[in-house]
């Protein structure tokens, strides 16, 4: 009778609210434009995006708000992992034995507890980021890249067009090293010894990589019907033609990343040495604008894209906008301290007795925080470190407040242009409510994999 | 041959030598330095590795505290403390201060515990702000406060005020907040107008004192749905039970923010348009109460689970109904138990209420962003951004770690999380 009741009021409650609303998006007096439909992401987004995966302004909104779903993974994952590390080594500071490292970690974990994420992120974007040195003099890292007000440029490697097949070696190596580390490890428990198995998985995951690299090296070729389009003299495109016809056309032909060129003037005189980008364009300043003929190489796999300054400008390299570093450092930061007192709390829980058998044993007090502090500390830690992750992932949608393209970010630009308020709010909600469900389920299986076994 | 028999008593006359005092490197400052930072190679590696680190640290700190440029934030004191609101009216803000001292000061005599501590802290800031020459009214006005705060814990400590009125006087001093900031009643959807002053519109409150008034409303007004939203997850009716983990979860599932623009953009949509739109404060207050309830209610939840069966059991045997029984035994214990939590709640949300900021309230970090773009600062070389945020983290730092330390000295009282 009460259950009754009760939904009877949230019906009516529920309807009287749907019904203001539908009465009100009909007389139009909001900026939403009347039906609720979701046609609108089929629209033409008309706005560029400025980092993730590469979007043009003539795609749809759809993709657009997909591009952001991806930057939020892109720095939720990173952020998860390094606020891991950072929290981890933190919350061992704190039970050190050393007392002013452990005072050091606590100074640490309070300040940024006790002060917000938004003050922190505004903090490290206004005032550290954009205090670096400007482009013209960016801080040189010593070979590893350059650091400057409008973002890192690091030198890294990326896989080549013609490591694509060295993929398939990289996906088999790492089933094998799987399989290795696996067997190693039954055979080090059944032979009663220490150790879990993941070095023999891990030189086996090398040796495959290294074998697959000398043997992609030596047969791979760039596609017969490579191509190469050059614009405004001094750059241009090189990709496969997939349809022959000699023009690029982006939703078509494949662009050939990190491929080194030469190019040579009409009369077969060599101008200029290179390399593609990453997205297969290539580059070269203060060349003639005439007649000009290129010529490739086979690349290696695997090339090391170095940063250089053109301009006003780097390119190569991977480069870190600044948005996303503050964004990243705020998050790893502000979660960390978190994770610091979940790992403090997760040790101290563990019985002192353990420490002690551990030393009786004859184990170091690294050897015994790895193999028996932290495996048991573990199973504390899993259920408030999983809303820790949680948390770090409903906070990147604070990158609203820096422009950094996350998919809240994304769908207020998406809900500003089409005037869909209601659907943009519902599709950002079940989003996130999408990662809470998907993160619960793993760490919940986690969670029962490292629980203690009873019988 | 007596003398044989006779009793000898037996006295050593050996003394031992008197117990030697410890070496030296085992007691006192030297015996400490040892035990905790050089007790052995790699601890002692560690030691001087943090020292020099701790010295870089601290000098540029320090360098940097010395040179940076605070003007702006002793220029702007009072639009940190509350925003736009007029200057000649400023005596309304200043009784709502003295209104809450005196409450805090008879709650901490009455009730002592964390109230106490949290009464200590309000009013070793207060001293603070009274020494500090920030102007003669406000020091005056913070010097009563003291003075009332004193007053009310000597108050409540030697007169046994009733807790019910107590209770009372707090949840009215809501109403008469908003009352006292907005100089009377405005609600010209309701045809109410009435004022003892010139009415000031809510869209000029902010700075600290907006910040405060989020997050204590988003705590007050959350209590209700959040206890409601507890005992339905308990409830033996599905619908009820289902209804309440649905609502708990979906918020606790997305970010604070997403709810933030929802009301401002969703929330005058579900209202009949001939309500009007509710103020900016308004449609922030209603998302930051929808969210802290499905918290709050979690926290209740684990107060309502640390309650014994048999408590249950005996309310039924002395023939409690079930409202009477929750209301008169199961509540008060489990809401005694779960203040540090609510505490610890409290805290979060007061931190994140500078979200308000992004959708146009003017809360601290709203106040410390339109300070950093004021023209009489461009000529700062590398602007005054560093100086305007740490200042406002301070702020924050003050308050949450402040409620924090008062709540873990209860904790520690109480004998949690020692076991």
């Amino acid at each position: 009778m009460a259950q009754a009741l009760f939904l009877l009021i949230v019906l009516i409650v529920g309807w009287f609210l749907y019904n203001n609303m539908v009465t009100r998006l009909a007389a139009g007096n909001t900026s939403s434009g009347g039906a609720l439909n979701w046609d609108f992401l089929n629209g033409t987004a008309g706005f560029g995006i400025s980092e993730g995966p590469t979007f043009r302004p003539e795609e749809s909104y759809g993709r657009a708000y997909l591009v952001g779903v991806a930057n939020t993974l892109r720095v939720g994952i990173v952020g998860v992992i390094l606020a891991t590390i950072l929290g981890l080594f933190a919350g061992i500071a704190r039970v050190s034995n050393n007392w002013l490292l452990s005072r050091l970690a606590l100074v640490y974990v309070e300040i940024f507890r006790s002060t917000p994420l938004l003050v922190q992120l505004l903090f490290w974007y206004v005032g550290v980021i954009a205090a670096l040195p400007a482009i013209q003099d960016a801080a040189d890292l010593a070979g590893v890249g350059y650091l400057t007000n409008r973002g890192m440029y690091l030198t890294w490697p990326y896989i080549t067009a013609s490591g694509q097949q060295w993929n398939w070696w990289l996906l088999a190596g790492v089933v094998l090293g799987v399989l290795v580390g696996w067997i190693r490890k039954r055979q080090l428990e059944r032979s009663g010894r220490l150790g879990s198995g993941w070095l023999a998985g891990i030189v086996t995951f090398a040796a495959v990589a290294l074998v697959g690299f000398f043997v992609v090296y030596s047969t791979a070729s760039l596609p017969a019907n490579t191509a190469y389009e050059i614009r405004r003299g001094d750059r241009g495109t090189l990709f496969a033609d997939e349809n022959g016809n000699g023009a690029f056309e982006p939703d078509v032909d494949r662009t050939l990343a990190y491929v080194p060129i030469v190019l040579f003037d009409a009369d077969g005189q060599e101008l200029a040495v290179g390399a593609t980008e990453g997205d297969g364009t290539f580059r070269f300043t203060d060349l003639p604008a005439e007649a000009m003929t290129l010529t490739w190489d086979t690349p290696a796999p695997i090339a090391i894209s170095e940063p250089e300054r053109q301009g006003f400008n780097f390119r190569g390299g991977l480069s870190l906008t600044p948005e996303f570093a503050a964004l990243l450092l705020a998050l790893v930061v502000y979660t960390g301290a978190f994770i610091a007192e979940i790992v403090r709390a997760g040790i101290n829980a563990v019985n002192k007795g353990q420490w002690e058998a551990s030393r009786a044993l004859g184990l170091g007090t690294g050897a015994t925080l790895r193999m028996v502090v932290l495996p048991q500390a573990l199973r504390v830690m899993i259920p408030p470190l999983t809303s820790q992750y949680l948390n770090l992932v409903k906070n990147s949608s604070l990158a609203i407040a820096v422009g950094y393209p996350d998919l809240f970010n994304v769908s207020r630009t998406i809900v500003n242009q089409t005037g869909a308020e209601v659907q943009g709010i519902l599709l950002v909600m079940a989003t996130y409510l999408t990662f809470s469900l998907i993160t619960s389920l793993f760490m919940n299986w986690y969670n029962k994999r490292v629980a203690l076994v009873e019988r | 041959m007596a003398t044989d028999l006779q009793p000898t008593t037996w006295v050593n006359t050996n003394h031992p030598a008197p117990a030697r005092k410890p070496p030296a490197s085992e007691v006192g400052v030297l015996g400490w330095l040892r035990a905790n930072l050089f007790s052995g190679i790699g601890n002692s590696i560690l030691t001087i590795v943090t020292l020099i680190a701790l010295y870089f640290i601290v000098t540029g700190l320090a360098r940097w505290a010395i040179n940076a440029f605070w003007e702006p934030i002793w220029v702007n004191r009072k639009v940190f403390a509350v925003g736009l609101y007029p200057a000649e009216q400023m005596w309304q803000p200043a009784a709502v201060l003295l209104m809450v001292s005196l409450l805090f000061g008879l709650s901490a005599g009455r009730w002592g515990n964390i109230m106490r501590n949290l009464g200590i802290g309000l009013g070793a800031l207060l001293v603070l702000l009274a020494v500090i020459p920030i102007g003669l009214p406000a020091q005056m006005v913070m010097a009563a406060s003291v003075g009332l705060l004193l007053g009310g814990y000597l108050l409540g400590q030697r007169v046994a005020i009733s807790s019910t009125w107590l209770a009372v006087a707090w949840i009215l001093s809501l109403p008469v907040t908003f009352i006292l900031l907005t100089g009377g009643i405005n609600l010209p959807s309701l045809g109410i107008t009435w004022s003892f002053a010139p009415l000031v519109e809510n869209n000029l409150w902010g700075g600290l004192m907006l910040t405060m008034l989020l997050a204590v409303v988003g705590i007050a007004l959350s209590f209700p749905l959040g206890v409601a939203l507890a005992l339905g997850r308990r409830s033996n009716l599905p619908v009820i039970k289902y209804f309440s983990i649905g609502y708990i979860e979906f918020i606790r599932g997305v970010p604070l923010i997403t709810l933030l623009f929802m009301g401002m953009t969703l929330l005058p949509l579900f209202l009949p348009s001939n309500w009007g739109n509710p103020s900016q404060l308004m449609r922030a207050m209603v998302a930051i109460t929808l969210f802290s309830a499905a918290y709050l209610a979690e926290n209740v939840r684990g107060g309502l689970q640390a309650i014994p069966k048999g408590q249950y059991e005996a309310a039924d045997a002395l023939g409690l109904s079930g409202f009477d029984s929750l209301r008169f035994i199961i509540l008060p214990q489990a809401l005694t138990k779960v203040i540090p939590a609510i505490v610890g709640q409290f805290i979060g949300l007061f931190k994140d209420t500078s979200l308000a900021s992004l959708v146009g309230l003017l809360e601290l970090v709203a106040v410390g962003k339109s300070v950093i773009q004021q023209p009489e600062w461009l000529g700062v070389p590398g602007g005054v951004a560093k100086e305007v945020y740490v200042f406002i983290a301070i702020v924050f730092f003050i308050f949450s770690y402040g409620m924090s330390f008062a709540s873990r000295k209860l904790e520690s009282k109480l004998g949690f999380g020692k076991r």
